[in-house]
């Protein structure tokens, strides 16, 4: 998995590293069970403090996305095909999408504009059993 | 010409070819210390620059391996490293005119301005890290090996004190201390370099991470190999000067020069195979198909580095980093392993050179 980061960029470092391991187990380039580099080298090589990988790796295990353990390492804990949500994080989900959508609203986004945003977005999002077809069209996954 | 002047010209010429070279084996996104975006390389400054550069070290490489020639039978053994010292800091100057000139365009243009700078880590770099090449250490080993050998079958039949190739008269466990200490360098401290270069970060382009990532695999494995050949090389090139010394056998005028073949060599293989991939395989093709994820343009890190040469970055946990100018890697200053690790080398060297003056050599 290739891990990018905009260390000068407005959203801070360690959002960044959750967001784009989250988005690589979406995808399914982190499949459950794979591992992760230790929290320190992934410092190294991303050239940030260790603390602020620490940080990342904390909230995905928070998620229950990550299990971290002094010898196992970083190691994915779950991904889409591990079974429905727990019902805690969906509730929390459920709330944050409360949120988008008042932004939305509060800018005066129409409810279809909305609803077609939504789409497009679900539309071009490559869900792990179509991502996973179109690897073994392909040759092997990336 | 003695086997001393060709000592002494030697380093003159090797210094002065490499300096000249360096732009060539460099990265094309850094030019003389300054970070550039890929787009900007070929701007008519960097090729103004990287042109009058080549020319001046050039001529500055060839007065002073012309000077070093002239004047090798005169003054003594120091007069070769003034005339090193002058060219290194000519080739210095050099650099800094051509990193200013750049520096003051790159700012006044804001070459950076609107490029969505990233920072890119391959995972498997860690999940799936590059073997050492451990098979590679056999040759030093092997050396080191026939090496105490030779020296434990001489030793007893040797008288006490015994004069040294270079006429020196010392005692005969002085010598042996030396040429030991001299391998164990050599051999432990270029691997143990080498195993700290496996554990760091590999040079990932941002705008072509998964290719740069394997090309940085091909040159790591390539230069470990050549520098553990080297190390090879250079124990031999110390085996050859003990040799005479525990009077296995002698040689006189341009043959006493023997003992700089292997480490002419060692040092021609690394320069061909740095020429070969150039600085983190810069120079090495690569293409992985349909793997342009992270298309953004590397980070302008120029704040971290003092002149262009030294990584200064406290934030960075890194111990070493690849270099900035030639091929290789350099210590992160900021990191306090790193100056441990340094002090170490120095003091073995000012060990050894404590034991040698004690011996009176």
């Amino acid at each position: 998995m290739l891990l990018s980061i905009e260390p000068d960029g407005p959203v801070p470092i360690y959002q960044q590293i959750r967001d784009r391991i989250v988005e690589a187990i979406a995808r399914g380039r982190q499949p459950a069970g794979s591992a992760l580099p230790p929290i320190r080298q992934l410092a190294v090589d991303l050239g940030i403090n260790f603390h602020t990988v620490n940080k990342g790796y904390d909230l995905l295990r928070q998620e229950g996305l990550l299990r971290l353990g002094r010898k196992s390492g970083a190691v994915v804990r779950r991904d889409a095909g591990s079974g429905p949500p727990d019902p805690a994080w969906a509730r929390d989900w459920t709330g944050r999408l409360q949120t988008l959508l008042a932004e939305a609203a509060a800018q005066g986004m129409p409810a279809t504009g909305i609803v077609r945003e939504c789409e497009a977005a679900m539309a071009d999002f490559a869900f792990p059993d179509a991502a996973a077809e179109a690897w073994q069209g392909s040759g092997s996954p990336p | 010409m003695s086997a001393g002047s060709l000592a002494g010209v030697f380093p003159v010429l090797t210094i002065g070819a490499l300096m000249c070279s360096m732009p060539a084996v460099t990265r094309p996104t850094v030019q003389f210390g300054i970070r550039v975006p890929r787009e900007r390389a070929g701007a008519p400054v960097i090729r103004r620059e990287r042109r009058a550069y080549y020319w001046r070290t050039a001529a500055i490489g060839a007065c002073c391996t012309l000077v070093a020639v002239t004047t090798r039978d005169y003054g003594s053994w120091w007069l070769s490293k003034i005339i090193l010292l002058l060219e290194l800091a000519a080739g210095l100057s050099c650099f800094l005119v051509a990193r200013r000139k750049i520096a003051a365009v790159k700012n006044a243009d804001g070459w950076f301005a609107g490029l969505r700078q990233t920072v890119v880590a391959d995972t498997s770099w860690r999940t799936d890290p590059p073997r050492f090449p451990v098979r590679w250490l056999v040759p030093a080993l092997a050396v080191m090996a026939a090496t105490a050998a030779v020296g434990a079958l001489r030793y007893p039949g040797l008288p006490a004190y015994i004069v040294t190739g270079s006429g020196h008269r010392v005692p005969k466990s002085a010598v042996s201390v030396l040429v030991v200490a001299g391998q164990l360098y050599f051999t432990a401290v270029y691997s143990g370099l080498m195993l700290i270069v496996y554990r760091s970060r590999p040079d990932i382009d941002a705008a072509d991470p998964a290719a740069s990532t394997l090309r940085y695999r091909r040159f790591l494995a390539a230069t470990t190999r050549a520098l553990l050949t080297m190390a090879a090389l250079a124990d031999l090139g110390l085996l050859l000067i003990a040799l005479p010394d525990w009077q296995v056998y002698r040689l006189s005028g341009i043959g006493r020069a023997l003992p700089v073949l292997p480490f002419a060599a060692g040092v021609l293989l690394l320069g061909a195979v740095a020429a070969r991939t150039g600085q983190g395989g810069s120079r090495l093709n690569g293409n992985v198909r349909g793997l342009a994820l992270a298309a953004g343009t590397d980070r302008d890190d120029d704040q971290f580095w003092k002149a262009g040469l030294v990584y200064v970055n406290r934030d960075d946990p890194a111990i070493v980093v690849g270099a900035r100018f030639g091929v290789g890697w350099t210590p992160n200053f900021g990191n306090p392993v790193a100056w441990l690790i340094l002090a170490g080398t120095v003091a073995w060297w000012a060990g050894l050179a404590v034991i040698g003056a004690a011996a009176g050599m």
